[in-house]
Parts: structure tokens; sequence; C-alpha cells
């Protein structure tokens, strides 16, 4: 008869409230991966930003626009390496209330500026020679089954058409994968000139500018470049890093985002606390048997450990299992998240925090009873039972 | 034996009674309802906050009208011919200077946000004195109102809570332009609260918006009648606008944190389960507990229905326990609290937690569903226990 037979007989006499227990604990680390997952993705775009390039914005706010002629003057600059522009073009397919990632830019150093977009050479050539033509990211192709040569019709909810109408008609010349699998792309660009030449109002305005620099070393110094040579403009500018500036949009939806997962959290923690009360009671019920296996001349340190590995075993099962529902659930819901939430992947971080988690439950649960039933004094235990 | 009502209150009483023996377990079950329905209240708290200060904005007397397909008013752009256009048409109320119509202009600009101490869109809107007037609500908290042709604003209540720097007196840069606040302003808690407000000239000739305007507001001759501005829209060609009330505009914005409550039901329904698991374990620990009483009550002569509602009762309390507090601390944590969140024109909406009657009354019914599904199996098995069973078990 070994410990771990014992260790399971023990854990399995009540098997319901086992269950109970370990679907608790089920319950809580799902949500645990679940949100843990959630909020990550909503914070990639700060993590995926690259370090050395910049953004320059209208000081006002990044909604206003900038002259074109910027771009040429900030091309001129010492330590800007290339420098693109863009402009948000408020696009969507068909639905309205669905927003498509469509921005208008200047396609050669749209290119170079963001050199993680992979495209085959001879479809980099389509797009930069056909006006019309759009570049479209592979998980926006996958999301609408779109190919190579389709004519898409694009709408913006700002803009309208020469034309009449709001809508767009694009040639999708490329389809680009991301360098890396985390790269977002779930977006469409187009040529800036195109635009220019069939909206009905904005002149020659950019929405903002991109760049990069020399060195990330010189970030700063050719931010305060850019941003004294445009001070008491018209048109004053704001730069700042790729990384900073995607944060400080997400900071804008909000503090509730941090209410929610403090929210969450807190429940996570209460659902631990509770079950960990079932099972270190459960332990200490058995006072009386453990005194029977001392009795017997089971060492001191042998009842630890099974005392110990039991409430560890519980929580490891719920708890595994739950993570392993939140990733079945996160991969589930993938494809329909895909275009708000474009990096819905469960880290390796939130995995092992789960798992650290677990082990302090069954560590915290156990370890109480395992000390008592450690200094147990098997007279006064017979007394008492 | 008294009849089976005085049974059941007997034993329920002892059964309540007896709670301290398992005080930790009991404690446990309130803590678990506890955290499920103050989970549920504080995600139905943000969606009806955020909702009421969406509502609160629109009135069902001004129609709002924008450029076709503009969903909001930051896409919208109209000219001043299509004002003229506007202004010339019936349905709209008059007094003596005119038709009472509002020019308006919406500009994004960046303010310091207290809370991260990062900037943030906050609307800064262009109108005259009659479009103040429109927003019947509106009241003056300190200060004064802009004067026209000047560089001066106001500033509604959720803007100077929420960020820093738009107390009266302070002078604002945004881009190369200085403003100078001179006004607070409040419109009973609702969107417009978070908005700067300045005159619409000044902002067209500094922000290059030459004669034209974003959104033209006018007050209905017949509240809800929208048909004769349709009709205006409809019959001049060069009038690409929509029309709908400022009440329907602003609700169907205020729907923007709806996926909050949905969100908020999904991930308490998820942890209700997880609390139910815990308080069934409670109850049964408890029946186990009482086995021998009840054992011996049934030998006494008491109905196994008497055993059944008695442990029933017991998780009904402790359950509905759990719920008040839950509520209690829902309430004080989260009733009023300040939060602030992208709204439909790209810009912060500040808004407050509303726990409303109606919400903890959802969370009343949570914990009752708790107490009853975690009591009834329990109550089941104490019911359906034979006595000899009972008594060998317990001894």
């Amino acid at each position: 008869m070994t410990d771990f037979y014992l260790i399971v007989k023990n854990m399995t006499r009540k098997p319901l409230r086992l269950f109970l227990t370990c679907f608790a604990i089920f319950i809580a680390f799902l949500i645990f991966g679940a949100v843990t997952t959630l909020k990550g993705a909503l914070d990639s775009g700060i993590d995926l930003a690259a370090d050395d390039r910049l953004v320059v914005v209208n000081r006002i706010n990044f909604t206003n626009p900038l002259p074109i002629s910027y771009y040429r003057k900030v091309a001129a600059m010492e330590g800007v390496r290339n420098v693109t522009h863009m402009n948000w073009f408020g696009g969507y397919y068909q639905d309205p209330t669905q927003q498509l990632v469509t921005m208008a830019v200047e396609p050669e150093s749209y290119l170079r500026v963001y050199d993680e977009v992979v495209i085959e050479p001879e479809q980099r050539s389509a797009w930069l020679q056909d006006r019309q033509g759009a570049l479209i990211g592979e998980k926006l192709a996958k999301i609408h089954g779109w190919k190579i040569g389709d004519r898409i019709p694009i709408s913006s909810s700002i803009f309208s058409h020469r034309d009449g109408g709001h809508t767009w008609d694009f040639v999708v010349s490329g389809i680009f994968t991301g360098e890396n699998e985390q790269y977002d792309t779930g977006y469409l660009v187009f040529h800036y000139k195109y635009f220019m030449e069939t909206q009905t109002f904005g002149g020659d305005t950019i929405g903002w500018l991109t760049l990069t620099t020399e060195d990330p070393s010189l970030n700063e110094a050719v931010a305060k470049r850019i941003d004294e040579s445009f001070a008491n403009s018209q048109y004053e500018t704001d730069t700042s890093t790729e990384k900073a500036f995607n944060k400080a949009f997400i900071e804008q939806i909000g503090n509730i985002g941090l209410i929610i997962f403090g929210v969450v959290f807190m429940a996570f923690f209460t659902i631990l606390v509770v079950v960990g009360n079932t099972m270190a009671l459960a332990i200490r019920e058995r006072t009386g048997e453990i005194a029977v296996l001392k009795t017997l001349g089971f060492s001191s340190a042998r009842i630890f450990r099974m005392v110990l590995s039991e409430s560890l075993l519980v929580a490891l099962i719920g708890g595994l299992a739950g993570l392993a529902a939140a990733w079945f659930l996160i991969e589930g819901a993938k494809a329909a998240m895909a275009r708000f939430l474009p990096n819905l992947v469960m880290g390796g971080d939130t995995v092992l925090q789960a798992i650290g988690f677990m082990l302090l439950l069954g560590l915290i649960t156990g370890l109480l009873p395992a000390i008592n039933a450690l200094r147990l004094n098997i007279v006064t235990a017979f007394n008492r039972g | 034996m008294g009849s089976l009502f005085s049974q059941i209150a007997t034993v329920t009483v002892m059964n309540v009674r007896s709670l301290p023996r398992r005080l930790w377990m009991s404690l446990a079950m309130v803590l678990a309802s506890a955290v499920v329905v103050a989970i549920l209240l504080a995600f139905l708290a943000m969606a009806r906050g955020f909702e009421r200060t969406m509502d609160g904005a629109g009135s069902e007397g001004t129609a709002i009208l924008m450029r076709e397909g503009a969903a909001s008013e930051i896409n919208s752009v109209i000219s001043r011919e299509q004002v003229n256009l506007v202004e010339a048409s019936p349905g709209i109320a008059r007094d003596a200077e005119g038709p009472l119509v509002s020019p308006e202009l919406y500009v994004i600009v960046d303010g310091i946000k207290k809370s991260t101490d990062s900037e943030a869109n906050i609307a800064l809107r262009g109108l005259n004195a009659r479009g103040m007037a429109m927003r019947e609500n509106m009241q003056l908290l300190e200060g004064r109102l802009f004067t026209p042709g000047t560089n001066e604003m106001i500033v509604g209540a959720g803007v100077l809570r929420e960020f820093d720097g738009f107390a009266v007196g302070d002078e604002v840069r945004f881009g190369k332009n200085v403003w100078r606040v001179v006004g607070v302003f409040s419109t009973s808690g609702s969107a417009f609260e978070s908005e700067l407000w300045a005159d619409v000239k000044v902002i067209q000739s500094l922000y290059d918006r030459g004669s034209s305007v974003q959104t033209v507001r006018a007050k209905l001759e017949n509240p809800g009648d929208l048909a004769p501005l349709e009709k205006t829209i409809e019959q001049e060609p060069r009038l690409n606008l929509e029309v709908q009330t400022e009440q329907a505009y602003f609700a169907g914005q205020g729907k923007q944190l709806q996926y909050m409550a949905i969100f908020g039901r999904v991930i308490s329904f998820v942890m209700a389960l997880g609390a139910l698991a815990g308080a069934l374990n409670t109850m049964y620990t408890s029946v186990a507990d009482r086995a021998r009483e009840i054992a011996t009550l049934r030998a006494l002569g008491f109905s196994s229905f008497s055993a059944f509602c008695g442990t029933l009762a017991e998780a009904l309390v402790l359950a509905i326990a759990g719920g008040l507090l839950g509520s209690l601390a829902a309430f004080l944590f989260f009733d009023g609290l300040n939060a602030s969140t992208f709204g439909g024109s790209f810009t912060q909406v500040v808004f407050r937690f509303e726990m409303s009657p109606d919400l903890l009354l959802q969370g009343a019914w949570l914990a009752l569903v708790i107490g009853f599904v975690s009591g009834f199996f329990p109550a089941w098995r104490a019911a359906r226990l034979p006595v000899i069973v009972a008594f060998r078990n317990a001894a």
C-alpha cells in the first residue's frame, strides 16, 4: 500500500465533496485564465509597438490634421531614417457598426517604415503601380474571404466620394502577413493619392506621420527637434514613441478596464478562500484517523507529506482543468473576436501565474492541517475523538 | 405534536441557532454568495450609469441633423448653405429673433486625465447662446458664460472632476491657441458635462473650419415630430442630411457599454456556478453535522418534510445574508464611482456608476436562487435519511 494509494483514498472518501471542491476551483481558474488573457490582448498594442518608431500628431489632438508639407520637412531632418504619412479613413464593409481599420498611406515609405509587414515582391510592385489597389492583411482576407484581384467596396463614415455616396472601390493588390505571429494583420492600407483625388473635402492634409530614427537612442532628440521646429505655427506637433502613443490611447478606454479586472480578481481570490476553507476543514475532520496512522507507526514527516500532497492534488486537478477549459474557450472565441482583439492568445506567463496560484492554494489550505497533524499528540487526539 | 407549520418553525430555529457550530463553513457560504452578487451589481451599475449619462443628454424636443452616414457628431460636416436651408424648414420652433437653430462644431482636444496622468480626448464644442438655451437642464455652477467672439470657454462639471487644469480662471493651451476658463456648468449629470463649450465662430476661425459646422440642432415645433424636417430634406437635393431626435441619437450611443452588462451577467453566472459548488459543500456539511439531531427529531415524530424545510431555510438565510452583504459592499464601493471612457464620438464621457433599486433586486434574486439550489439537494438528503442510518453514522 503506497502513500499515493492512501492519498487518493482519502481524497475520494466523499466523492461529492471532492467534485464540488474541484468544480469551484475549476470555475475560479477558468475565469482567471479567460480574463487574464483578455486583459493581455487589450494591452498587447503597447508591447508590440516598435521602440525606434515615433508618431507625430497634431498638438491639439491626434484627430486633428497636419499639413502634407510636414512630410517633406520631417524627412529632411537629422536623425530621421524613414518617414511616412497616414490618414484615418473611418472605413467599414457593408455594416457601419463593424469598423474596419483602413488607412490612406504613402505606399513606398509606408512599407519602409513598417518593415515587419511581409509581402511577396510581385504583389508589392502590383500595389505600387495600381492607384486603386489596396493592401490587406491576411487576417482581414480570411475574415471576409477576399482574394487577390477582388474588387471590394469599402465605405467611410467620415468622407464622401466625389461621385456621390461614401463608398470606394478598391482592388486587392496584395495580402500581407506579419514578420511574427503576434503582428496584427487585421487592417487595410491604400494609396493616399487616390484618396485625395476622390474625396470631396480635406485638401492636402494628413492625419499623422510615423517615422523611424537612425537609432533608438536618438528618439528623444529627434522628437524634440520636430516639435520645436513646428512650435508657434498654425499646426504645432506632438511627437512620441509609438509605444507611448498606443499606451495613452489604450488608457483612454479608461479606468473602467481597471475596475473590471479589479473586481474579477477580487472574486477569484474570494472563491479560493471559500474553497480553501472547505479543503482545510475536510482534513481537520480526520484528526482521529491521523492519530491512528501515527499509532500504526507512520512517521510525522510522512503524514505531513501526505496531507500536503492531498490538498495540492485537489488544487491542481481543479485548477488545471479550469485553465484548460479557458484555453479551449479562447481558442473557440478567437475567430469571432479576431476583429476586436487580434492578440487573443493565452500567454505562458498567464499559465505560470495560474499554476503559481494553484500551488499557493494547495499549500495554504494543506499547510495548517498538515502542521497540526505533524504536532498531533496521539493521546489528546483519541481523547478528543 | 403541533401542526406541520410549527414543526417547520421549530426545526428552522434549531438549525439557525446551531449555525455558530459550523461557523467557518457558514461564513464561506455567505462570502461566496456575497461575491457573486457584488460582481453582478458592479457590472450592471456601470452599464446603467453610462446609459443614464447618455440618455439624460438627449431631448425629445430637439432634432439633431448630421451628414448622412456619419454615425456620430465628430464625423459629420454641414456647410453654411445647408444650415440656411435647414433654418428655412417648417417644423422648427421660432421666436422673435427667428428659428431656434444651433449650428455646432465639435473639435477634439487633449486634456490630462487625473487618474492616469496621461492625455485623453475631450470634446470642445462650439455653439451659441441659442444652443445653450436648447439644453434645458443646463445650469451655471460657477463663474459666468463665455463672451461671444472671445477666447473664453466654460467647462462641464465632469471635465473638472476627471481632468487637471480646467478650474475657473485657468488658461488652457490647445496647440498654439490659449483659452480662458470663465465658468463651470452642469447638465444634471448628462454627457454634455464631459465637454468644453466655447463660441462657435471663434472655433471656426481658430481651427480653419471656414463657415462649416458639424451638426445642427433645431428646437422642434412639436416635440418628437420630425416629419416636416424629413420632408424638407427629401425635397432638397442639397441637403444630404439625416435627422433624428437628440434623444434617439444619445440612446443609440448609450448602448455602447451594453456589452458590459452582458459580460457582467456571463461572468457572474459562471461565478455563481462556482459559488454554488461552495454553498452545496456547506449545506452537505451542515446536514452531516446535524445527522443525529435530524434523526432524533424524526424519531420524536417530526415529519421528514419539516427536516427538509429546516435545511432549505438555513441555506436561504445564509445566501440572503451573503446577498445583503454583497449588495452593501457593491453599494459602498461602486455607487457614484467616477469613471470615464470613450464615448461614441471618440471623446471621453465622464459618468458615475449607478446602483438603482431594480439592480439591487436582481442581486437579491441571484442570492435567492443560490440559496434555493444549494439548500434543496442537501435538504432532500436530510429528509430521506433513514433514522437508523443517521444514528449509526452520527455515533
